[in-house]
Parts: structure tokens; C-alpha cells; sequence
């Protein structure tokens, strides 16, 4: 089971790369995307997906190329996109039972599949349900489950926990796991804490290219002792956001609370043990710093 | 209600609408009128009769095409200005505002006029064109354009306030309403000739105009007075220099456009403003079941195992998708819907041959709404990033939603073709199949290629009136004399319209 993105661009009708010269080697577990809004994630995502062919580069699952022969990767493929809709006339179950037949599973085989993954998506309740009374997070474990239903060899889920609420993100987070251990799952979000958790790679995108590709401890170490901590005033915090590369603040009674990245620490600054987010704005800027020079 | 507001709700929603492929389909569509009209496909005859090519004649002739065709297809063609709203869902973020609701109603009525103006132009400039080409005078202004601001505009402003009154009452939203607000159309033209005070299309002006032109110099001229299709231009010629406005002729015109513009009040009155409580209660409002009360109070969500496929799954073939694509469309159908159609059935089935071709017109037009979302409903919910990224749709899927239309002609039909082979009618049958073919070719291929359902509403409405009803030769696609070729065209249109589909949808998925 391998995926391998080589060299791949897309360039848009206004003449914009979305992506360029996109290289990356995807073995099973989770890869997490991550990036800044219109970094190219979407793009990549439609392409992997099959929706939109890039206009140079290959894509390779398991030797195959994806774009001369896209229904080698369908066969396999789970798919949840940011935004899709849903009939809104169709139950749960008649949705699904719908997409199993576009995705070729026999009646029997559906049926019962539809049963566990609503069992596992925790809408069995909903089961009959009309799907425009749905909510935003119910319908957005509509969106997981057929995302399952052909049990993909590859899945490609899209800010899949948008909507959810805590109790069922960690659910999703958990199957995610469950899932990843026999096939690739790639996850885009902008919700860092939600790749922390499950991926096992990280692919970092800026404008369209790939800024780092290694494992979270890897980017861990990478901004180790380059995280601080520092405590002034609301009247200094303007100066000191621009001067560095602040990732949260918090107002506590004896002034405010800054956490930020840098090489060489702000005077009084004690350092903090890095986390993921840290690494990755730690990332952007090193990567803008060397697109400015 | 502020002008400012109404015109800024209509500028937005003109633009949105212009910017649409579908809508050159629509300026297309008044091209094509236009064009049937200047190969004389369409004619209008006085007996053997037709009035020289001046400004009076090509202006009222194109004049009349705008009131009469544009009427009926340009109603379906605005119908869904409300609706595009709620599907972006701009809806809700208007809500949220003070937007007045006479506002909106007046501003998106203001649109489907200018949209609906836009294709009177197209009709305008042809027959300026008309007149240059082949007009035996010079151009003649008032003669020309008078027949476009009395006769047409009024009926414009008409169509576009009943189109916003049809969107803004829940029934006649629905298919019920394409069905009334086709048979008050139907009632409007017959009034138009037999009533001059309610004279909407100005039909009854032109005609009692031209007659009376045409027998103070043939006094042989025996009254007669239609549009008609594919039987070529009448020989005789008489001279006819427009219709005489006298005050009280303008004043019922103007009666007419101030009615329309009490129409989008009616329909604020009705409209719903976007409210989610109009709409079925969602399920969260209900109280939490035990199940979904321990879920939420489980601290550790522990994951539900989920088994793999004791096999994989092979690529589903367009024979097994079509059951579902037909479950799909036929979902969408209420049962008051169901009970029309079987009675439509019945009808066809209980009733001798002729009687029931009749009836096979309607039971024809009644599935109008199921057809109108083929090619267009994974579009309008935005599914098909679920659909065609499964194997083989790009190839799958179009077949597969044609074979469920047409298996929806035939289940509307199979009355009328039971009572054909019972009565040995060989060549009927071949028309009804053809029928049955090309009906969701044609749905599938605008479908396709506008991404909406109301060119194939509008289009379908016309055909079936010229056609099914009038039995304008050619364009009846129910029905044809014995030994005619009628029914090998509409297998030929059938199997362009579906290759159109495929092809354009398989352009679709390799351009995106």
C-alpha cells in the first residue's frame, strides 16, 4: 500500500498555482496537512481525491498512475470532502444504502455495513431521520460514514471534525486510529490538536509547496529550546508581536502571559517544552522569513 | 421598502444569474426563436395571408412571439430566484438583517423582469435585423418597438412578480404549481382572444387589427389568424401598418402592470423570510435519548469496532446504479403526486386508443418535476464530490440516470402502449417508445448542460404545448401518422440529446 506524489503542480483557468513541484511518499497511518488558509491542502486534496487532475506531475498508488487510470484509486478510496451536501429528502440509511450502490457493495453487504457505521458514527437513534433535520455535526457523521463504507484502502478525510462537538471529535479521533493502522489516512485540518493526536507524519504546506515532511517528534525536536514564555504588560504586548513570533497570550492578574517562538528569547523569558502548534507556526515563519530573502 | 434596497437585492441577483452558463442557454433560446422565425418556421398566416415585411409587421410579429412563448418557458426560467438563495444559503444571512420583506419580494421580482427584458431584446434586435435584411421599407421606430413597450413589457412585469407569488407560497412551489400556473396561462390566451378587456397577450388587438386591414382590400379573406409551425410562409401579402393605440387600450395595459406590481406584495405577504421553523423540526430540538445521553456522558468515547468487508467491492455497473437513481428521483415525490399519476394511468389504461394518447399528453407532463432534476440533482446538493469520486461513474452514472427517466415515461405511459398493441397499432407504438426515449434525453442533456432544471422545464413546457397539444408537425413527440419519420427523429434527437449528456459530463469531470 503506497501513495506517491511526485513533482505534482496544478494551475488554475487565472493562471495561479495552486501547487507546485508537490513531492511526498504516503505509507499507511495518518498523514496529517497542515497549512495556512489557500496554502494548496484543498488542492491537494481534490487531487489525491481524484475530483481535479493536476496539470503536471505524477501520482502513483501502488505503481499506478491515478490520473491516466483514476478508477484504480476510487476502488479504494474514502473520501470526505470540506463541503458536500446531502439529500435532503433521503433518511441516514437510504443515503447510505444510495452511495454503497454508486461504490458497488451488494444489498447484503451494505446493509449491514450501514448498520455498523452508523453504530460507530453513534447516529443509530437518527437512522430514519430525514437528512435536511439533521444538524451540522450529524451531518457531518453522515459524511464519515460513507466516507467508510467501501472500507477504503486509502482515506481521505477534509476538516472531517468541523461541526462535531468535543465529545464526538475525540470519537472520531479514536476510529481514526483504529482505522490507520492497516491503511493510509491522510487528514487535513486547520485544528493542529486534532492531527497532534492521530498522525503519525506531518506535511507542512505553504504557498503551494511542501515546507516540511517528517514525524511529529521530529518537528518536535526540530523547535526545542526555541520556545518562550514571558510575562508584560498590555501596553508592551504590540511590541513585542512584532518582534517575534507570538503563538498564544493570556491575561492573568500580574500582566499578560506570552507564549512565542523564536531562535534567541526575549529579555526574562524562561523557556516552555515545545508543542505541535508551536512547531508549526515556528515552521511558517522560517519558511516566509526564506521566501522574503 | 427603500428603492435603494430593492434595486441592490435585484442588481445581485441579475448579476448572479447572467454570470451563469445557464443563462446564455436562456438568450440562446430567444435566438432560437428568432431564428425559427426568420426561416419562417414559425409564421404568422390570416388564412393565405401575411402582411409585407415592414417595421409594423416584424415588430408585432416578434412582438407576439415574446408575449406567447417567453410567457410560458421565461415563468419557469425566473422561477428561482427565492430558491437560488436558500441552496447558497445568501438566505440566512438575510435574514439576519433588517431586510424588509416587501424589499426582497420587489427586488428579486425586479430581477426575473430584467432577465425576462433581456430576452425581449434578444427578440427586439431580430426584428430590427428581420427588417434590414429582408423588410420591404425603411425602418420604421415607433412601428417597430411600439408592439415591445405596450404589448410585451406589461406581460414581462406579469411573469416576473407571478414567478416571485409562486416561489413565495409553499404549494405552488412544487410541481402542482408548474401545473397552475401552465393552465392559468392556457385560460389567460384564450381570454386574450375572446375577451378584448382582458386581453394580456394583445393577441385579440393584433388580430382584429389585421383583419380589418386585410378585408378592406381582400374582401375575399375569411377570418383566421394563428402561429404556426413548419408549414412555410402564406403566398398572399396585404399591407398592414400597425395596431391604433387609442387611450383606452394603453389604459388597460397599464392596468395590467399595475396588477403585477401588487403581485410581489402578495408574495411578501407569504414568504416565509428564510424561517427554519416553516421548515420540519430539527432533530435536535427533541429531547436526548438514553443512547445518546450515556454516549455523551461516556468520558472516553471509546471507539465502536468497525469490521472490513469480507471482500472488496467491485466497481458498481450503470445496471445496478439505475434502481437507486430511480428510488432517488421518485423520493422527492409527494403522495397527492403518486395519486395523480396513477390516475393519469388509469385514465390511459381505461380509455380507447385515441382518447388515451390524449391523456398520455398529461401523463407525460405531470413527472415534468422528477425529470427537471436529472444531470442537475447532484449539482444542486452539492453530492457529487461523494458521487464521482467512487469507480466507474464518470461511466456509470449518466446511462444510469437516463435508463431511470426513461423508466419513468414508461411507467407514466404504459397505459396508452397496452392499449396501442391491443389494437394492433404497430407505428403508434414505435412514436410512444420514441416518446419515452427522448423525453429524459432531453431533461439529461440540459440537465448536464446547465446545471439547473429549469431549461429543460422551460424548454419541455413549450415543446409539449406546440407539439403534444397543438400537433405542430414535427414536434409532437407522442405521436405521428402512419408510415411517418417522425418517430427515427426523435431516435435520433434521443440518442444526440444522450451523447450530448455523456460527453459533456465526462468534460465536466476531466476539466474540474
Amino acid at each position: 500500500m503506497h501513495l506517491w506524489i511526485d513533482r505534482v503542480g496544478k494551475r488554475y483557468k487565472n493562471g495561479l498555482w495552486g501547487l507546485k513541484n508537490f513531492s511526498l511518499e504516503v505509507q499507511p497511518g495518518v498523514l496529517g496537512l497542515l497549512g495556512p488558509n489557500g496554502a494548496g491542502k484543498s488542492t491537494l486534496m481534490n487531487i489525491l481525491s481524484t475530483i481535479t487532475k493536476p496539470t503536471e506531475g505524477t501520482i502513483k498508488w501502488n505503481g499506478i498512475d491515478i490520473v491516466r487510470a483514476p478508477d484504480t484509486l476510487r476502488a479504494v478510496l474514502g473520501y470526505l470532502p470540506q463541503n458536500f451536501g446531502v439529500y435532503p429528502n433521503l433518511n441516514a440509511v437510504e443515503f447510505l444504502q444510495y452511495l454503497a450502490s454508486v461504490k458497488g457493495l451488494d444489498k447484503q453487504s451494505a446493509r449491514k455495513r450501514i448498520d455498523e457505521l452508523l453504530t460507530v458514527v453513534n447516529l443509530t437513534e437518527a437512522r430514519i431521520q430525514p437528512l435536511g433535520t439533521f444538524s451540522g455535526g450529524m451531518r457531518q457523521r453522515v459524511g464519515i460514514a460513507q466516507a467508510l463504507l467501501n472500507d477504503p484502502q486509502i482515506l481521505i478525510v477534509d476538516e472531517p471534525t468541523a461541526g462535531l462537538d468535543p465529545e464526538e471529535r475525540i470519537r472520531f479521533r479514536n476510529l481514526l486510529t483504529d482505522l490507520s493502522s492497516k491503511r493510509i489516512v491522510i487528514l487535513s485540518s486547520h485544528i493542529v490538536s486534532d492531527v497532534e493526536s492521530v498522525a503519525i507524519a506531518i506535511a507542512v504546506i505553504s504557498n503551494g509547496s511542501l515546507v516540511r515532511h517528517a514525524s511529529p517528534e521530529q518537528l518536535l525536536r526540530e523547535v526545542e529550546g526555541n520556545v518562550w514564555r514571558c510575562v508584560v504588560s498590555s501596553a508592551e504586548l504590540a511590541g513585542l508581536k512584532s518582534a517575534y513570533r507570538v503563538t498564544a497570550t493570556m491575561q492573568r492578574t500580574d500582566g499578560v502571559h506570552v507564549r512565542l517562538v523564536s531562535d534567541s528569547p526575549p529579555p526574562g523569558a524562561t523557556p516552555l517544552p515545545p508543542t505541535l502548534e508551536d512547531a508549526y507556526l515556528y515552521l511558517l515563519s522560517l519558511h516566509k522569513k526564506s521566501n522574503a530573502a | 421598502m427603500s428603492m435603494r434596497v430593492i434595486s441592490a437585492i435585484a442588481r445581485a441577483d441579475f448579476l448572479e444569474r447572467v454570470r451563469r452558463h445557464s443563462f446564455y442557454f436562456t438568450l440562446g433560446f430567444s435566438g432560437l426563436l428568432a431564428s425559427a422565425v426568420y426561416t419562417q418556421q414559425i409564421v404568422l398566416r390570416l388564412g393565405d395571408y401575411r402582411g409585407i415585411y415592414n417595421s409594423a409587421w416584424f415588430g408585432a410579429l416578434m412582438a407576439l412571439i415574446s408575449t406567447l412563448f417567453l410567457s410560458l418557458a421565461g415563468f419557469y426560467v425566473v422561477r428561482n430566484s427565492i430558491q437560488r438563495d436558500e441552496q447558497t444559503n445568501v438566505g440566512g444571512i438575510l435574514a439576519a438583517t433588517t431586510l424588509g420583506k416587501s424589499s426582497y419580494t420587489y427586488g428579486k421580482a425586479l430581477s426575473n423582469f430584467l432577465v425576462l427584458l433581456s430576452q425581449v431584446a434578444v427578440l427586439a434586435a431580430s426584428a430590427v435585423l428581420m427588417q434590414l435584411m429582408r423588410g420591404d421599407h425603411t425602418l420604421d421606430f415607433w412601428p417597430l418597438f411600439s408592439p415591445f413597450l405596450l404589448a410585451a413589457l406589461p406581460v414581462m412585469v406579469l411573469v416576473a412578480g407571478l414567478a416571485v407569488v409562486f416561489e413565495a407560497v409553499p404549494l405552488l412551489r412544487t410541481a402542482f404549481g408548474n401545473a397552475v400556473y401552465f393552465f392559468l396561462w392556457m385560460g389567460l390566451l384564450s381570454a386574450s382572444i375572446t375577451l378584448p378587456r382582458v386581453d394580456l397577450f394583445c393577441l385579440g388587438s393584433y388580430m382584429r387589427s389585421m383583419q380589418a386591414a386585410l378585408i378592406q382590400v381582400h374582401s375575399s379573406y375569411r377570418p383566421g389568424f394563428t402561429f404556426q409551425i413548419g408549414v412555410g410562409e402564406a403566398q398572399q401579402q396585404f399591407e398592414w401598418n400597425g395596431v391604433h393605440w387609442t387611450s383606452m387600450m394603453v389604459l388597460i395595459r397599464l392596468v395590467w402592470v399595475a396588477s403585477a406590481l401588487l403581485l410581489p406584495a402578495l408574495a411578501a405577504f407569504c414568504f416565509n423570510r428564510f424561517d427554519p421553523a416553516s421548515q420540519p423540526r430539527t432533530v435536535n430540538h427533541r429531547p436526548a435519548s438514553e443512547f445518546s445521553i450515556a454516549a455523551r456522558n461516556s468520558p472516553t468515547a471509546k471507539p465502536v469496532p468497525l469490521h472490513s468487508l469480507p471482500s472488496r467491492p467491485k466497481p458498481t455497473s450503470f445496471l445496478r446504479l439505475t434502481i437507486p437513481q430511480l428510488r432517488l428521483m421518485l423520493t422527492s415525490a409527494s403522495r397527492w403526486w403518486y395519486l395523480v399519476a396513477i390516475g393519469l394511468f388509469v385514465a390511459t389504461l381505461a380509455t380507447p386508443p385515441t382518447v388515451s394518447r390524449n391523456i398520455l399528453s398529461f401523463a407525460w407532463l405531470w413527472p415534468l418535476s422528477i425529470w427537471s432534476q436529472m444531470g442537475t440533482r447532484e449539482y444542486r446538493y452539492f453530492v457529487f464530490p461523494l458521487i464521482f469520486t467512487s469507480a466507474n461513474m464518470s461511466r456509470a452514472y449518466v446511462p444510469a440516470v437516463w435508463l431511470s427517466g426513461f423508466i419513468v415515461a414508461v411507467a407514466a405511459g404504459c397505459g396508452t402502449a397496452v392499449r396501442l398493441l391491443q389494437a394492433g397499432d404497430a407505428h403508434g407504438l414505435l412514436s410512444w417508445v420514441a416518446g419515452a426515449c427522448f423525453i429524459p434525453s432531453l431533461a439529461l442533456a440540459l440537465g448536464v448542460l446547465t446545471s439547473t432544471g429549469t431549461a429543460f422545464e422551460a424548454v419541455y413546457i413549450v415543446w409539449w404545448y406546440l407539439g403534444v397539444l397543438s400537433h405542430v408537425p414535427y414536434l409532437d413527440f407522442t405521436s405521428s401518422p402512419p408510415h411517418s419519420v417522425v418517430p427515427y427523429i426523435y431516435f435520433l434527437l434521443s440518442a444526440i440529446f444522450a451523447a450530448i449528456a455523456y460527453v459533456r459530463r465526462q468534460f465536466q469531470l476531466e476539466t474540474s
